[in-house]
């Protein structure tokens, strides 16, 4: 038995080999690292809004270094049109009048008591500060979660069809059926190869990204996420495969995956937009224990690691029993 | 005529072919229903608070600023504080004042609004007048970027028609008993053109039906920069199928040119692009179909000649480029 594994297991890597699928793994994994190195930490800064202040009577001495004087009312009123989250304030009248584009209604209420507080005092009282990242390394490690998600949900998903369908084309799949072997094996060796795929990609993402010193004591909470999301595309793939006739058919239910499948999910997970249906996304819950993993924040509930085995084990048994239906074709 | 009677029927067999027709249309029917998401809270702040610790009064200030959730204990407050997901500040009491507290990794502008928070409070009586200046609707403005790349992505279909179509004959054999039938190459081309053609104009309509409502005059500039548009993508989708050897690499063509046709358009829009590189971006064909597209839908006087020469500069040009090849290959192999 063991022995039947390791050959089909080195049969199966041969075939990603020759599928050119590592190649791309290692593609994107250079790709996604210099986009972080040098993209998204560099890029990803928000400030709070601008103060511009219009004074030509000189009534306001004291007000704060971070107000920027305008010298006439055209110059004062086109550059809060093209910075439009500015705020401006204007004293021509000898009496201080806050003016801005509308945005929403609560911001505009912190952007004119904003605006207010800058010219009459620039006092701070700094906030206390109870966590233990600092601002890159949250991006860094956001950013490195967001795109492990992606590679396995999207592109890994896609390597996983295109190699399959190859074997699929080739009759490799009904050439299993008349091996000596038990039908599971199969199935094993190859969810293996993927699976072992992901977690080199995921482990090696996360500590080019993040750091080896950081990425230790995250690595083994991430692993255990990467080997539930990576199990199910996994299995979802090669199911794919066996019931879809070829690529093509493959490549839309790809696109209906990746779109409908992740963009709530990220919508929900990244911003404070909650869907009500979110909860019942499978895809969010892993999501969800992925990034807490990345935050050093483990997800204890039981129900999720039970939840995700039935789910595992229910995908792996419709899966066997759509490639026997395929091997049997030939049998 | 009898032709393309069967250039029809081979599509009509193509269930992807059918599929990715209802793909932009569902795509508009998800927009018309993610306008319904109220999205206005991801520009609100969220502050979290302790149960009874601060005052009814301090805690409707803070509402005028954002949504305020109260937690029971202080590690409920920290963990929601320090939670990736989301930017919130804690907000506790402290003698007359308010004690700020946040995880220390978001970004400046919620850390100024934290070190600002008490100052603000302190000073929550003083306020003064305010102008409030009107302007468009982001959200709206939002979403008609969003079905402006879905009317793209539906001009687009006639490519992947047309490109999946010549692939499928490519795979099957059927290229090569085209090459030797008694018919000729410019009639063949045009009879490939015309199913991309008015499969990308039906998706593109019925994707522009499902969203927009505009008065005549903008339906029939609609109508024409559809037409045009449809008709470039079907042009490129023959190119596509002319240079991919199997259909993976087909799929690989089509993903780059459609990221290409989505991406030039929207950076350039977005990054509100001038001088040397506007006119650059005029060489992908859908930038000046997205200018068209967002000028109808943003303007009650739309300007869209300019984008309406260049996309018919675009399709004379694509057309004749294509014929040019064409005739190469098929001369080079009837030498073969």
């Amino acid at each position: 038995m063991w022995k039947n594994f390791c050959s089909l297991f080195k049969k199966d890597c041969q075939m990603m080999l020759a599928g050119k699928f590592f190649l791309v793994t290692f593609g994107s994994l250079i790709i996604y690292t210099l986009f972080i190195h040098f993209g998204y930490i560099n890029f990803m800064h928000a400030e709070l809004y601008n103060v511009y202040l219009f004074d030509p009577l000189g009534t306001q001495q004291e007000r704060s270094e971070q107000i920027y004087p305008i010298t006439s009312l055209e110059e004062f009123y086109a550059v809060l049109s093209t910075d439009a989250n500015s705020v401006g304030i204007d004293i021509s009248s000898g009496i201080p009048d806050i003016v801005f584009y509308f945005g929403s209604e609560k911001v505009d209420h912190h952007r004119a008591d904003y605006a207010w507080y800058l010219l009459h005092q620039d006092n701070t009282y700094p906030a206390q500060i109870v966590g233990t990242n600092t601002p890159e390394q949250k991006q860094r490690k956001e950013m490195s979660c967001e795109l492990l998600f992606i590679e396995i949900v999207a592109v890994g998903f896609l390597g996983v069809a295109s190699v399959l369908f190859k074997e699929k084309q080739m009759g490799v799949i009904r050439v299993h059926a008349v091996l000596p072997f038990k039908k599971g094996v199969f199935i094993i060796s190859k969810i293996m190869v993927f699976l072992l795929s992901d977690l080199i990609f995921a482990a090696l993402i996360t500590i080019l990204n993040i750091g080896l010193e950081d990425a230790v004591s995250i690595l083994p909470d991430v692993l255990v996420h990467t080997t539930i999301l990576s199990l199910i595309m996994a299995l979802m793939g090669i199911g794919c495969t066996v019931l879809l006739k070829d690529f093509r058919q493959f490549s839309l239910v790809y696109l209906v995956i990746a779109i409908f499948a992740a963009a709530p999910v990220f919508l929900s997970a990244n911003t404070s937009v909650k869907m009500e249906w979110i909860d019942y996304h499978p895809f969010y819950h892993i999501y969800i224990g992925l990034k807490h993993a990345y935050f050093g924040m483990p997800v204890t509930n039981p129900i999720y690691y039970v939840g995700s085995a039935c789910g595992i084990a229910i995908l792996f048994l419709i899966v066997q029993t759509v490639f026997r239906k395929e091997m049997g074709k030939e049998g | 005529m009898r032709g393309l009677i069967y250039q029809l029927k081979s599509v009509w067999n193509d269930k992807f072919c059918i599929l990715s027709f209802f793909l932009p249309i569902i795509i508009a029917f998800v927009l018309k229903f993610v306008g319904g998401i109220d999205l206005s809270s991801v520009a609100e702040f969220h502050f979290g608070v302790l149960e009874n610790d601060l005052s009814a009064q301090t805690i409707s200030w803070l509402e005028r600023y954002g949504s305020v959730t109260a937690y029971t204990t202080q590690e409920e407050l920290i963990a929601a504080i320090n939670e990736p997901s989301t930017y919130m500040i804690g907000v506790k009491a402290d003698g007359d004042s308010i004690q700020t507290l946040v995880s220390g990794d978001e970004l400046n502008l919620f850390r100024q609004t934290a070190d600002t928070l008490p100052a603000l409070y302190i000073g929550k009586e003083n306020i003064g007048h305010s102008t409030i200046l009107e302007r468009p609707d982001r959200m709206a403005e939002l979403q008609t970027i969003f079905i402006a790349m879905t009317l793209i992505v539906a001009m687009f279909m006639g490519c992947t028609f047309n490109a999946v179509n010549i692939i499928a004959e490519k795979e099957s054999g059927v290229d090569l008993v085209n090459q030797i039938l008694p018919m000729a190459q410019s009639g063949y081309v045009m009879q490939k053109i015309f199913i991309g053609f008015i499969g990308g104009c039906l998706s593109a309509v019925l994707t522009a039906c499902c969203y927009f409502r505009l008065p005549q005059s903008s339906t029939i500039l609609m109508l024409i920069l559809i037409v045009l548009s449809s008709f470039i993508a079907a042009l490129i989708g023959l190119f596509i199928g002319k240079f991919s050897e199997n259909f993976m690499v087909g799929v690989v063509y089509i993903k780059m040119v459609m990221i290409l046709f989505i991406a030039v358009p929207l950076v350039s829009y977005l990054l509100e692009a001038d001088g040397l590189i506007s006119v650059l971006c005029y060489f992908v064909p859908s930038s000046a179909a997205f200018e068209g597209i967002m000028n109808l839908a943003n303007s009650n006087k739309p300007m869209i000649a300019k984008d309406v020469f260049l996309l018919m500069v675009h399709g004379i040009i694509w057309f004749l480029l294509y014929l040019s090849i064409s005739s190469n290959r098929f001369s080079t192999y009837l030498d073969k």
